[in-house]
């Protein structure tokens, strides 16, 4: 229920979640939810809606597109209120006092200039290269000018991996964090870090929209989010994608010059980014299937457990973790280790152990592939050649390798049965950003 | 591609070696195999006779629950529920219900549909409240049956339902009173026939026991009971 006309500003919300007293309010601008010319189409996702699936026995059409934002339907009315931009001006209201390198201050400065002359940017930075960082003067800037500031990314793990760093960075601007889960209300406030699909309920609102992790699922190749971040940012707003890996649609922008982008190849501890190994092997797959693994591997994991070396071990389905988790107990190897999926009641204790060192190593899908640092980690991929892996993904797994300056190197290990298109061009990606950083 | 109406992942429609065998129909399962393992199939398992619930280790037959109505409303009524009220249950009641996805009726009309085409018996859904129809837009009980011939025998009495049924708890919808009035127009068909009551979920057993009892005064021989779950 929405109480306070401050929390309409910039926003988009059915009328029927306004508070009675709210709903008389000058100041709301209504829209119909759903526009019935020129075909259904849902106003606040932008789906172009097909009849038959949108009907419903009373003659009306809901969206069943954004349905898990709460339904809209031809009776609904959005209520947004136009942004004010009513935030108290705060002089140099950052707070962090770490320090940048030359290369990372170089984006920095473009950050800058980006949010100024309200462009869209790419900013194409390697793995563990401090993009969280080099935002900072640019937030501090806009936050300075009294600019509204979003933080979006498709990945909920990344966004409250974000807000404690961004809530520490700017002590004493409000930041408020929004993702399906959260329980925190939604408040006005200047920083704003949420899931791609929070966006659905924003209209207008931000001068600042910084994408992070841009080519992920479930944003990469899914229209209503695009759609959603074209809205939430105003019109003359200013966008800032972040990755280590763009995909086909960003370069694709970029060669029509509708992008512009900016490259840091090295890290931030100024280390090369570690190259994979690559162990072909031969029926990977039906051992692995049949709840088994190759010696070698196993030899390799008791090596790393010996060592105290701890490491992650990525499969590609869900099914794969009891199996390998159940060939290495079997391989009456004595570790600790856990098991972890997207859907895992117990995932955030799981993570938070294997970041307490409670852990040996955590056998887990592709969700820990990005946006999640345990220093000195050493990374296992099994069944690399899967098509689950994208070059992408297996990019920013080796990525989660060497990112402390304490042990900038690593181990890589790939093990599949024939060596993919995908592991190809992971091979390429990681030695060309290596080459481009040689020459720096 | 297809997609599983409840995951959204990627439907993959494989044909079974038995399917080509037989050569009956294929069936386009409309969601995909783990989401529907989550579903617990109520068909090959004991389940009370009375509400058709699954039957645990020292229940009676029928239970406790079952012989108390039997007390109170002393006419002959037995309910068939094809799944159990589990957590997937309530997740997939919760979209399509409460959050109002109508598509999602899709999940088990085929099936509601292949049950039923046989069935002689006349086909009276539970119906929802006029405020219910307004905001929601929607009878989830019909978008179960849309595939099959039903007859709109029962109306909710007006001016009633201040709070949900769903929001009350067991004692205060046991002691309901009776909720719904017939259509008077429509009497002539259920007197002397056979009527299977549907409905979506079987809590307590108030509402279709309503239902049954209003069914019965008005001239139906039997009266048996249909939920989707249980």
């Amino acid at each position: 229920m929405i109480n306070h006309i401050s929390e309409l500003y910039g926003r988009q919300i059915p009328l029927r979640d306004l508070s009675e007293k709210l709903v008389a309010n000058p100041n709301i601008v209504l829209r119909e939810a759903i526009t019935v010319q020129h075909g259904l189409t849902c106003v606040r996702c932008g789906t172009k809606l097909r009849r038959s699936t949108a009907s419903l026995p009373n003659n009306q059409y809901y969206c069943y597109v954004c349905i898990q934002m709460g339904r809209v339907d031809t009776l609904t009315q959005l209520a947004s209120v136009h942004e004010p931009n009513q935030f108290k001006g705060i002089n140099d209201p950052l707070s962090w006092k770490g320090e940048l390198t030359v290369l990372q201050q170089q984006c920095a400065e473009k950050v800058i200039e980006v949010f100024q002359n309200k462009r869209r940017h790419l900013l194409w930075a390697v793995t563990g290269a401090g993009k969280t960082e080099m935002l900072f003067k640019g937030i501090n800037w806009a936050v300075e000018n009294g600019l509204r500031v979003g933080i979006a990314s498709p990945r909920v793990d990344v966004c409250i991996e974000l807000f404690p760093r961004l809530q520490a960075a700017f002590e004493k601007v409000p930041v408020v964090l929004l993702h399906g889960k959260s329980e925190q209300p939604y408040q006005y406030s200047q920083i704003t870090i949420c899931t791609t699909h929070q966006l659905l309920r924003f209209y207008h609102a931000f001068d600042v929209l910084v994408i992070d992790e841009v080519d992920v699922f479930p944003y990469s190749g899914n229209p209503m989010l695009h759609y959603a971040v074209q809205n939430a940012v105003k019109p003359d707003g200013a966008r800032l994608y972040l990755t280590a890996t763009p995909d086909k649609s960003l370069f694709k922008a970029i060669s029509r010059k509708k992008l512009s982008v900016s490259y840091l190849p090295i890290r931030y501890h100024g280390h090369f980014l570690p190259e994979i190994t690559v162990n072909r092997t031969k029926n990977l797959d039906q051992l692995v299937d049949s709840g088994n693994l190759p010696r070698k591997i196993l030899k390799r994991i008791a090596q790393l457990v010996a060592d105290k070396q701890r490491f992650l071990i990525f499969v590609p389905h869900i099914k794969d973790l009891e199996l390998v988790g159940r060939a290495i107990t079997n391989a009456r190897i004595d570790a600790r280790f856990k098991t972890v999926y997207s859907a895992d009641p117990q995932r955030i204790e799981k993570v938070a152990l294997m970041r307490n060192e409670e852990l040996d190593f955590l056998i887990t899908t592709t969700i820990l592939e990005r946006g999640v640092t345990f220093p000195g980690i050493d990374v296992i991929v099994l069944k690399a050649d899967d098509e689950i892996f994208s070059a992408a993904a297996l990019v920013q797994i080796a990525g989660r390798v060497g990112r402390n300056s304490d042990r900038p190197t690593g181990r890589v290990l790939f093990y599949c049965q024939s060596k993919s298109g995908n592991i190809k061009s992971c091979d390429q990606q990681i030695k060309l950003m290596n080459r481009k950083a040689a020459k720096l | 591609m297809k997609e599983c109406l409840m995951c959204k992942a990627p439907l993959r429609n494989e044909i079974r070696l038995s399917e080509i065998i037989r050569a009956t129909p294929l069936i386009n399962d409309p969601i995909c195999q783990g989401c529907s393992n989550d579903f617990l199939d109520l068909a090959d398992i004991p389940t009370c006779l009375g509400c058709g619930r699954k039957q645990t280790e020292g229940m009676s037959q029928p239970c406790r629950d079952c012989s108390r109505w039997q007390q109170s409303y002393p006419f002959n009524f037995s309910n068939c529920a094809l799944y159990e009220y589990n957590q997937q249950m309530k997740d997939f009641m919760k979209q399509y219900k409460f959050n109002g996805d109508y598509y999602l009726r899709k999940v088990f009309s085929g099936q509601i549909h292949r049950q039923l085409k046989k069935c002689p018996d006349v086909i009276v859904p539970i119906p929802v409240g006029t405020d219910t129809m307004l905001t929601r837009g929607f009878n989830q009980v019909t978008g179960l049956l849309e595939l099959v011939n039903y007859s709109n025998i029962l109306k909710v009495k007006a001016k009633r339902k201040a709070v949900r049924q769903s929001e009350k708890n067991r004692r205060q919808r046991i002691e309901l009173i009776q909720p719904f009035e017939l259509i008077q127009s429509q009497k002539y068909l259920i007197e002397n026939q056979s009527i299977l009551l549907v409905d979506d979920v079987y809590t307590t057993g108030t509402t279709i026991r309503h239902a049954a009892s209003l069914l019965y005064h008005a001239g139906a021989t039997s009266v048996r009971g249909l939920t989707l779950a249980r």
